[in-house]
């Protein structure tokens, strides 16, 4: 019988981490999903499990992950924890290649200047009061952030602001935002070699920029030496 | 070929106008062929400080719309020897009435007669800015030791870095001593870091500045006036000489033994 001989296009393997579902990627997308839901509903299976999915070569967009996704909720025994994929878009690429990228200015961005980058953001110089300096990434200034600052613009709350004297009048990492009121330039009265980051409890927070290195050390991203 | 000099400040007030009047009157005293431009259109007052408000005729709006010709529509102060002249600006229109492309051609026009071309900017950073810049070659930025006059000053500074000219130079003025050595006003040091350009000059307050600006006679005329001293300062270091800043501290004891001698005698 053919239908038995057939290749599978879902395989599904257990793991100490739960199941994986391998999506097979040169068949066509409906074949797929219609196995994929005759597999699901074979009910098979007792108890809640964690489900990794890899579709492989296979380029999904939002929507049919959305779908995948729905077709194996409809089990209620499982839970999709991880989504994997070979590829990505050419956009999405560039942009995550933007993202990591730093740039650097060199200068000083005086009032009503607006210096913008994808990525982080190096100001070699002072910012002053009415400048403002936006980056999707972190903002490092090496002199005197007096002025705006507003870093993981695209919503990147892991993104830090810091700076060699830091003065700003407001602060903004992704949604939140922070005015530099009198409570907290007393708090920081002598503010040299500080940084401002999004605290657990969901304010900016500052500290000495000593701390960055515990509180995010995502950031470094040095790799090599000794 | 001579050079056109803005003299600007962003917030109005400040002493532009003052400054520019005082600049070419010194300038002219160091033996130098001078042209002021007033390019405030609509509010013109460079020529009522220099006293020669009776005397205009045509004025800038006339020569860039062909009403008339450039020497025409330019007063010359008779206190000097062909030494110094005034472009007036119109009163009756506004700023709109002239372009920079116009301006640009004017002031290079000027600069093949003239040793220097000194330009009278408008307060803020429209039209009329945008005017008074284009022709310039270089730019004398004006402030107060005011957070606000400061604010300003960075904001133009910034304009300007962006204009084909050379790096802006600065002008403190009405420094007032007392408030200054007190710590209630900004430090001469403060702003200049601040704003991180050149420092051309600082000028003491004095309130001769306004008396004399009132009598049609600029305050530099007179050598014994504090702000006189600053003034003829700024102009030799414009000509290229080094001249030491005036120190503050110094010139307070100096500046009172002064008056107390005068009162002596």
């Amino acid at each position: 019988m053919t239908q038995m001989t057939k290749q599978q296009y879902v395989t599904i393997k257990g793991t100490k981490e739960g199941l994986v579902l391998r999506l097979d990627h040169k068949c066509a997308y409906s074949d797929m999903i219609a196995e994929l839901r005759r597999k699901v509903g074979e009910d098979a299976l007792e108890g809640l499990a964690e489900v990794q999915i890899h579709t492989g070569s296979r380029y999904c967009n939002e929507e049919e992950l959305k779908e995948i996704v729905n077709v194996i909720h409809a089990s209620p025994n499982l839970r999709v924890s991880k989504i994997q994929s070979d590829v990505i878009m050419i956009e999405e690429c560039n942009h995550k290649i933007l993202e990591k990228q730093s740039e650097t200015y060199i200068g000083i961005v005086r009032s009503g200047q607006v210096v913008k980058a994808d990525g982080d953001l190096v100001i070699i110089g002072d910012v002053n009061p009415n400048g403002k300096v936006i980056a999707s990434g972190s903002i490092y200034i090496l002199g005197r952030l007096k002025g705006i600052a507003h870093a993981g613009e695209t919503g990147n709350i892991q993104a830090v602001i810091a700076a060699s004297w830091l003065e700003a009048t407001h602060l903004m990492i992704a949604d939140k935002i922070e005015m530099m009121t009198d409570e907290l330039t007393i708090l920081s009265e002598h503010p040299e070699m500080e940084c401002a980051y999004v605290h657990s409890n969901g304010f900016i927070a500052i500290d000495r920029l000593q701390e960055l290195r515990i509180l995010r050390p995502g950031l470094s991203s040095f790799k090599g030496g000794s | 070929m001579g050079e056109a000099i803005v003299i600007t400040s962003g917030k109005g007030g400040v002493g532009k106008t003052t400054t520019t009047a005082n600049l070419g009157t010194a300038l002219a005293l160091q033996g130098k062929k001078v042209c002021l431009v007033d390019t405030d259109i609509g509010l013109r007052n460079l020529d009522v400080i220099l006293g020669l408000e009776n005397r205009i005729i045509y004025d800038l709006v006339d020569v860039i719309k062909g009403r008339c010709k450039i020497p025409q529509a330019l007063v010359k102060d008779k206190r000097f020897e062909n030494g110094l002249f005034l472009l007036p600006a119109a009163q009756t229109t506004d700023k709109s009435a002239v372009n920079p492309e116009q301006m640009k051609t004017l002031i290079t026009e000027l600069k093949r007669d003239y040793d220097y071309v000194l330009i009278d900017c408008p307060a803020g950073i429209e039209q009329g800015y945008k005017n008074a810049v284009a022709g310039a070659d270089r730019a004398i930025v004006v402030t107060t030791p005011e957070i606000s006059a400061v604010r300003d000053a960075d904001r133009i500074i910034g304009l300007l870095e962006q204009e084909d000219i050379e790096p802006p130079k600065l002008i403190i003025n009405r420094i007032r001593r007392q408030l200054m050595a007190s710590g209630n006003a900004l430090d001469v040091n403060d702003i200049t870091t601040h704003l991180s350009i050149d420092l051309l000059g600082i000028i003491l307050d004095d309130e001769n500045v306004i008396s004399s600006s009132n009598k049609g006679e600029p305050v530099v005329m007179d050598p014994s006036k504090l702000a006189a001293i600053g003034y003829r300062n700024i102009a030799r270091r414009i000509l290229g000489e080094s001249v030491p800043l005036m120190s503050l501290n110094t010139s307070k004891i100096g500046l009172f033994g002064k008056i107390k001698s005068i009162f002596e005698k």
